[in-house]
């Protein structure tokens, strides 16, 4: 790479400060999204709560089989008499009041582990996503009136505990062409379908932005400020999450970041050659190749220089045409019969025949062949 | 965009999204066909070709509230700038249906834009214009046999 890219500083009002910060070099990680699929599946099974049925459901009875020879089935019964339960099949997963098939138990095995190496590997990979304003839209982010992505807001603006008031929060947000996704938020408010309305997740929305900041200089008062938009979340630049960063599995979420949280990036993921300065022994993953874009690849020169010239000449394969006839149709006949050019031009079809009429038979001949 | 960042491409932009996307129309009716709802599609077909976020050079059409139609293109190299990277072109409604095709077409294949796209662009202008088009009344219907006598014995 010539010259890094850098990324333009917006003010609080959404207008370029003129400042830049150089891309950090984890924007540049390989966007595997079969990695980040598998880890976001291990991940998000960490936040389970175990549930079971009770031990004893279905099994709080003394029943016992009534065995062969009273032509009922030998599934244990419910003993004694004045109750319609008395007689009846207990125990079986197929019997009413019966304990459940495969009883679940609380020692199931809830959480996931998944290996370090591959969480950071997934981390870096939706932050590169999260740059790509195509894979943005992609998502469903409303960012048509986003100055820039990744889209760095000076940190000038949080200093002193600027932002505590949500008010604030969302006038920032607006500034910064971000209004119509807070619109898309609140109007995909819906009641969940199921239960778990009943379990603290009445409604269901979309995600918003995802502000990231640097909580060393950005101070943490932004939190409370942006906690009761709808959709937005917040998170330290040194502990972002994979669930917010990609959440349900697909990559380009739309992040705003806080100048300082955007520097502060190279020391958190280091750069492929210099490892990380917070992570032990992490190097950001690199490409495999080095340019992704397959067009340019296959029209570069050393690439066009090797190949050899296609075969054969251009000529369109045509389907559901009509069946011409060539001996009607000159070009048709031309094309399947070399020779018809030559032997048209020569006239041959219209010759007499060289030698003339054939003579009569003599009338020797005939009168042998009579033999009259 | 291409660049600016090496690890990605139109390409790379397309497998990833070509499965799901927020644009993407499933349905399991006509053969499981799939649309897009994506604005800078000319043929809401879910398609590399016509997918305008994974394409540098897109060109959308849409018709306008007053009547008219708008088209949209992608400028090139503005990937980074969501705000700055789209160019747009309005005809009013009193615009000739001529002047918009040549306009649409220009835009959609000189200058080595998306000449591919030129003729789905002019086609979509042409359906737009159609649909704008006021409907005519069905006229009233004549009436026929013992009515129609009836009518004829009233009228003389």
């Amino acid at each position: 790479m010539a010259s890094r890219p850098t990324v333009s500083i917006a003010s609080a009002e959404g207008k370029p400060t003129g400042a830049t910060a150089p891309l950090p070099a984890v924007f540049t990680s390989p966007i595997r999204p079969d990695i980040v699929q598998q880890v976001h599946t291990g991940l998000a099974k960490n936040k389970r709560q175990p549930y079971a049925v009770s031990e004893k459901a279905g099994e709080q009875t003394s029943a016992e089989s009534w065995g062969t020879g009273r032509a009922v089935a030998r599934i244990p019964r419910v003993s004694g008499g004045g109750t319609h339960r008395a007689g009846q099949a207990a125990f079986g997963n197929q019997c009413r009041s019966g304990r459940m098939f495969a009883p679940t138990k609380v020692w199931r095995k809830w959480h996931q582990k998944v290996n370090q190496g591959q969480r950071r590997f997934a981390t870096a990979s939706a932050l590169a996503a999260s740059s790509v304003p195509s894979l943005l839209f992609a998502r469903g982010h409303r960012i048509a009136n986003v100055p820039e992505v990744p889209l760095v807001v000076d940190s000038k603006t949080f200093e002193n505990a600027a932002i505590t008031k949500t008010r604030a929060a969302i006038a920032l947000l607006q500034a910064l062409g971000a209004g119509q996704e807070l619109v898309k938020v609140s109007k995909s408010r819906k009641l969940r379908a199921g239960k778990g309305k009943l379990r603290n997740r009445r409604f269901r929305q979309r995600r918003g932005p995802l502000v990231v900041y640097n909580p060393e200089t950005d101070g943490k008062e932004l939190v409370r400020a942006f906690r009761n938009i709808p959709g937005v979340e917040t998170s330290s630049v040194f502990s972002l999450n994979l669930l917010q960063l990609a959440p349900g599995g697909h990559l380009g979420r739309f992040i705003v970041w806080t100048s300082s949280a955007f520097e502060a990036l190279d020391t958190v993921y280091g750069t492929t050659t210099t490892p990380s300065a917070l992570k032990k022994d992490f190097l950001l993953p690199s490409n495999l190749v080095a340019n992704a874009d397959l067009a340019r690849l296959i029209n570069s020169s050393e690439i066009q220089s090797v190949l050899r010239a296609p075969k054969g000449e251009a000529r369109t394969k045509r389907t559901n045409v009509q069946k011409k006839n060539p001996l009607r149709n000159k070009q048709v006949m031309l094309r399947l019969n070399p020779y018809a050019a030559a032997f048209s031009k020569e006239k041959l079809g219209q010759k007499p025949v060289e030698a003339g009429k054939p003579e009569s038979a003599s009338e020797t001949f005939l009168n042998t062949l009579y033999e009259e | 965009m291409a660049a600016e960042r090496s690890n990605v491409s139109n390409d790379l932009i397309w497998q990833l999204t070509r499965t799901q996307n927020a644009y993407l129309v499933k349905r399991n009716s006509g053969g499981g066909v799939q649309f897009s709802r994506d604005p800078l599609n000319v043929l809401n077909k879910h398609s590399f070709k016509y997918a305008g976020y994974a394409n540098t050079k897109a060109i959308g059409v849409q018709a306008t509230e007053d009547g008219g139609v708008v088209a949209v293109t992608k400028k090139p190299g503005t990937a980074q700038q969501p705000a700055k990277s789209l160019a747009t072109v309005t005809y009013g409604p009193n615009a000739s249906n001529r002047k918009i095709y040549k306009g649409v077409a220009d835009r959609t294949a000189k200058y080595g834009y998306r000449a591919d796209l030129r003729e789905e662009a002019v086609a979509r202008v042409s359906a737009l214009r159609r649909t704008q088009k006021p409907k005519k009344d069905t006229p009233a219907r004549k009436p026929r046999g013992a009515q129609a006598r009836k009518a004829e014995q009233e009228s003389a």
